[in-house]
């Protein structure tokens, strides 16, 4: 009996998933969400979510580090961590870190100045060098570019995935006005990255789409209409600091439209990245 | 096909099933094994696990949430209040970038009032909403000292960036560019007084028509 209803939901699965490409991607998207929980069983029942963490307490192990009021380069210097001095690391923002001396004293000390500590185990505290090297495969990025389409201004927003340092995914979005339609753009893509660790990094990149013209109201009377797109792309990364890149690129559209001629758009756009 | 399918879903959910009931059991056994160097064991190795720090130990506050609200003026069409929100990244200390969306409404030209029934613009067509994507520098990084003991950071930023503005039943590209002043109350609380310029191009008296439209407003925004 129980066999017949499982065998009977697992058909009505398949055969929805069949029937959607959404349905699968959902699926995919649980698949991945559930693996990456990695607690087990009697952890989970065991954890309180409103115990406070305990503090982060690294011990100094270099001469002194200093300690700045405020977190920006330029603020003073108003107190110094001597070599054996055990300290609270409180917060992060941006690179600063907000510490707690064992006296009481708050104050923010650099980021990078946190590997001249020795955590419990007597080990640095593992941080990441904020180099462009750390952000070239298992990242998430997210950016927004500014350009032309076909005569257009567009406006984009992007959300992609970097599987490994060549390899990346991602989602766009466009808004492009123009003086007689403005369109629509939503496409995925897939990028290729042949020398992730240049500054200047150039990419290729292949993607597909659906294009949503709607033509001004104030010009004749004509239909919204929506035809598929072929993306081939070009362009490159700028690494300007740590997590932030400059992002240009050159695409070319082919739009697949169901008039008699396909049509050929040439779309430019520049544009900044951040990673995950 | 079908039972092959159903023949590896289910070797996956007992599989995870397994794995999931069986790490408590893991670690019943390695207590026991402690326990076999008797009383001296327990003397000797002290019950204290030495933590390993990593960096996603520590809690960031590199985004940003704020509500505004101010005056927006709309070339031709007056001076309204605008309300928004924004969401901001901390890339590093000297760079942001912002996300916003705003809306306003409109009034009635100069020409629409004097001529008395003329009117350009449906009443829904008269709302106006915007969006953008811009990136902040913090130029000028300062503090102010209120009295002897207390002392709030400060900051004076460029800002400059593109969206698109919603008016007449249509979108306009825009550019925005401003400055403003913000005061950190605490490390997470920010005050935020500033102006800003966006600009767009229209056709809506017939010619094609490039406007400025400042806006003064002043934010709250949470750190998280």
């Amino acid at each position: 009996m129980t066999r017949l209803v499982m065998n009977r939901l697992l058909k009505i699965t398949i055969a929805k998933c069949k029937s959607t490409l959404r349905a699968s991607i959902y699926l995919l998207c649980t698949m991945s969400l559930l693996c990456s929980v990695n607690v087990s069983a009697a952890d989970f029942w065991s954890l309180n979510w409103f115990e406070k963490d305990a503090p982060i307490e690294v011990t100094v192990n270099d001469a002194f580090i200093n300690v700045h009021n405020a977190p920006g380069r330029g603020y003073p210097i108003f107190h110094v961590v001597e070599r054996g001095e055990t300290i609270t690391l409180l917060k992060m923002h941006t690179d600063w870190i907000k510490i707690k001396t064992a006296r009481g004293i708050e104050g923010w000390i650099k980021r990078k100045d946190v590997l001249l500590t020795l955590g419990p185990d007597g080990v640095a505290p593992e941080f990441a060098d904020s180099t462009q090297a750390d952000y070239l495969a298992d990242r998430f990025e997210l950016g927004a570019a500014f350009g032309d389409f076909d005569g257009a201004n567009s406006f984009n927003v992007n959300l992609g995935y970097r599987f490994t340092k060549n390899l990346s995914t991602e989602i766009r979005l466009a808004q492009n006005t123009g003086q007689y339609s403005d369109s629509q753009i939503l496409a995925i893509a897939i990028l290729h990255q042949p020398f992730p660790e240049w500054r200047v990094s150039p990419f290729i990149g292949i993607g597909a789409g659906t294009l949503k013209t709607m033509p001004s109201a104030t010009l004749v009377q004509t239909e919204d209409r929506e035809d598929q797109l072929l993306q081939a792309s070009l362009g490159a990364y700028i690494h300007i600091t740590g997590r932030f890149f400059l992002r240009a690129e050159y695409v070319n559209d082919y739009v697949l439209t169901s008039r008699n001629t396909n049509q050929e758009v040439n779309e430019w756009k520049l544009g900044f990245n951040i990673f995950f | 096909m079908e039972t092959r399918v159903q023949h590896i879903l289910l070797a996956a959910s007992l599989l995870s099933a397994l794995t999931c009931f069986s790490a408590p059991v893991f670690a019943a056994d390695e207590k026991e094994k402690n326990n076999d160097d008797g009383e001296l064991g327990k003397i000797i190795t002290p019950d204290i696990e030495r933590r390993h720090i990593k960096e996603a130990d520590l809690d960031t506050e590199d985004f940003e949430v704020g509500l505004y609200t101010g005056m927006l003026n709309v070339e031709d069409f007056g001076s309204n209040m605008v309300a928004g929100v924004s969401f901001s990244y901390h890339i590093t200390e000297d760079f942001f970038v912002q996300a916003n969306y705003g809306t306003s409404k409109t009034e009635k030209t100069s020409y629409e009032l004097l001529s008395g029934g003329v009117e350009l613009l449906t009443k829904e067509q008269r709302d106006l909403s915007y969006y953008n994507i811009s990136l902040g520098y913090d130029l000028l990084p300062g503090q102010v000292y209120l009295s002897e003991k207390w002392h709030f950071n400060t900051s004076v930023y460029l800002i400059a960036g593109a969206g698109n503005t919603h008016f007449a039943d249509k979108d306009y590209f825009t550019y925005n560019l401003g400055a403003g002043f913000k005061f950190y109350a605490t490390d997470w609380l920010m005050l935020d007084l500033s102006m800003r310029n966006y600009s767009f191009e229209h056709e809506l008296f017939g010619v094609t028509k490039k406007i400025n439209n400042p806006e003064s407003r002043l934010g709250i925004s949470l750190f998280f």
